[in-house]
């Protein structure tokens, strides 16, 4: 199991060029279990996820990982700790599946030591937790979307790190690879005891899948907690603008945002809840 | 996880291309017969038994045998030449994240030898300790501000706008050039041989002068090759890898700068080396910067010789300069490769 860290933001306020939009956000990220990110479009949750992540310098603030600002770790010894998957990395053309999974291993590796016994260990071990070690030698540009993305968080794995960042890591696939993917974060989560902190759009997946929820809105953590706390009909009017009724999820019994729009409103609304 | 199936070198390779060793023997065949052509091949042919005392019997004084040695300074130079654009032009592919960047494309060539016109203009000097100390200061002070106008803006130094920066800017240093020598005929005829890039005479002392910097741009290149590999990934994904993006950037490119910039002032501008190097060993090897860095020079270096052997035979019974041969190589390949490359998020 991996270790426990205590990954604090104090006080946080970031942005972009002389645009703040994030506002002094404090938080702490439960060691250990999966965090999720939600907000409306332009909330500022991808922003918070990349000035977590060490993308984004903060304006004022500070991010600490056991009590030690990450702006004084050296960053290859913070990349042993915490990972990283942007939401559109760059496929160098021509590379091997094994080759890009395989590059994670850089913040572990000497300059000139070389590839290790322990790194082609990892590399087999991250193939084989996203299932794409038949793929090993095929070229990622002749790879489905849900594999690409597979081999994309296999690089991460790679990495070994004991928190890891995700930037969206289901968008532009379909529902299917959407559930895959989550599922295998969710078996790293348990397995390994991996942290993970992702930003996701889905409402419901994240209410399923998440332990922990962090809700932004206008650059501000409004709420956060178990989902079956932060999920509510107010929260979501809240910071989405949307009417909605929250019921059980049949399947996991999470919470469950049913929206209200204008039509099809057949049976009033609050009649499930 | 107990039931992992324990995983060998040859089952994956996240490292050595499949088809190195035959690539790398190709690579040497072609390096020895190149250095055999550059010995024997020009506008007076050598026989085997005057290519033996040129080489080895320096009490020999016949014509031939100083042809031979005259050209062995030249073979030298041409691979020493050839090894560094290759390198510079694979460090700025990857510095860029732009497949069609070169020393010639992004400008420094021509910073480099804004320089050199000037000091030939203005300062009267003549020497080539006096042409490499010009053509880096241009070569150098053409990077930071390409890098500087690229980095304008939102996002930082991206491949696109460092592309369109250094073909502004090698636009209007161009025109300087030109404004510079068009008055002045004796610049013309000093500068005319240098400008179109040549290998042809140079000598011992060139190779010496130039050696340090080959040295240390290759040293350079050397240690950022991994952390290349993982900036290929993005800027983002590289800085969760632990990578100074920034640092990074400036080794990379100080040591291509340095290449290209000491080859320029030597040789001349001699375009599209870089480009053709690169992309021939990407093709056949794979993305991977660790061989993509010595085989661009070892490709780079057989191109270039190549081009000078050609431009001998073409130019007989004179010769023609190295930098035309490979501007008539290049252009073609350079619009092959950019309509072929797909306009990818650069």
């Amino acid at each position: 199991m991996k270790p426990k860290h205590i990954f604090q933001a104090e006080k946080v306020v970031a942005g972009y060029d002389d645009k703040t939009v994030i506002q002094e956000i404090s938080l702490e990220i439960p060691s250990n279990k999966i965090n999720v990110i939600i907000g409306a479009n332009a909330c500022g949750k991808s922003t918070l996820l990349k000035t977590l992540a060490r993308l984004i310098k903060p304006i004022s603030g500070k991010i600490t990982l056991d009590g030690k600002a990450i702006s004084k770790v050296p960053p290859k010894q913070l990349a042993r700790i915490v990972g990283l998957l942007p939401q559109s990395p760059i496929v160098p053309e021509g590379i091997s599946v094994a080759d890009l999974v395989g590059r994670g291993r850089f913040p572990h590796q000497a300059l000139f030591g070389g590839w290790t016994k322990k790194d082609y260990e990892a590399v087999a071990e991250a193939m084989e937790i996203m299932n794409i070690t038949e793929l090993a030698n095929q070229h990622i540009d002749e790879l489905s979307g849900g594999q690409r993305q597979r081999v994309w968080i296999a690089m991460a794995l790679a990495q070994q790190t004991d928190i890891l960042f995700l930037d969206e890591p289901t968008t532009f696939l379909d529902i299917t690879y959407q559930v895959e993917i989550l599922d295998l974060l969710t078996d790293l989560n348990r397995r390994h005891g991996t942290t993970i902190v992702m930003v996701l759009h889905d409402i419901n997946l994240s209410a399923r899948y998440a332990d922990h929820i962090f809700a932004l809105n206008k650059g501000k953590l409004v709420a956060d907690g178990t989902p079956s706390r932060v999920i509510t009909s107010n929260l979501i009017k809240d910071i989405f603008g949307l009417d909605c009724t929250v019921i059980k999820d049949p399947i996991s019994g999470s919470p469950f945002v049913v929206p209200i729009g204008r039509h099809h409103v057949t049976y009033g609304t609050g009649a499930l809840s | 996880m107990n039931s992992l199936p324990i995983f060998k070198k040859k089952d994956f390779s996240p490292h050595v291309p499949k088809n190195f060793v035959v690539v790398l023997v190709i690579c040497f065949i072609m390096l020895v017969l190149c250095v055999v052509g550059s010995l024997v091949l020009g506008s007076r042919p050598i026989r085997l038994d005057e290519l033996m005392n040129g080489l080895f019997h320096p009490s020999i004084d016949s014509y031939e045998a100083n042809v031979v040695r005259k050209r062995v300074s030249r073979t030298v130079f041409s691979l020493f030449c050839g090894a560094a654009l290759g390198i510079s032009g694979a460090l700025m592919q990857a510095v860029t994240r732009n497949p069609i960047a070169d020393p010639s494309i992004l400008g420094v060539n021509t910073g480099a030898s804004l320089f050199v016109v000037g000091g030939i203009a203005f300062l009267n000097i003549s020497t080539a300790n006096q042409y490499i100390l010009l053509a880096l200061a241009g070569a150098m002070l053409t990077a930071v501000f390409v890098f500087g106008i690229g980095s304008m803006g939102r996002g930082g130094a991206t491949p696109l706008k460092l592309v369109l920066a250094g073909a502004a800017t090698s636009a209007a240093l161009s025109s300087l050039v030109t404004a510079i020598m068009i008055p002045r005929s004796y610049v013309m005829d000093q500068f005319r041989f240098w400008q179109v890039g040549s290998v042809s005479s140079a000598n011992w002392s060139d190779i010496t002068t130039f050696l340090p910097f080959l040295i240390i741009g290759i040293l350079l290149g050397i240690i950022s090759t991994t952390a290349l590999n993982a900036l290929a990934l993005g800027d983002e994904v590289a800085t969760g890898l632990g990578v100074r993006t920034g640092m990074l950037r400036l080794i990379a490119a100080l040591a291509a700068v340095l290449l290209c910039g000491a080859t320029t002032a030597l040789a001349g501008p001699i375009g599209f080396i870089g480009l053709l190097a690169t992309h021939v060993m990407r093709l056949i090897m794979g993305p991977d910067m660790r061989f993509i860095i010595p085989m661009s020079a070892i490709s780079g270096a057989i191109i270039l010789t190549i081009s000078d052997v050609c431009g001998r035979l073409l130019g007989s019974p004179g010769e023609l300069e190295v930098g035309v041969v490979t501007a008539f190589i290049g252009a073609p390949i350079l619009i092959i490769l950019a309509r072929k490359a797909k306009v990818r998020s650069l």
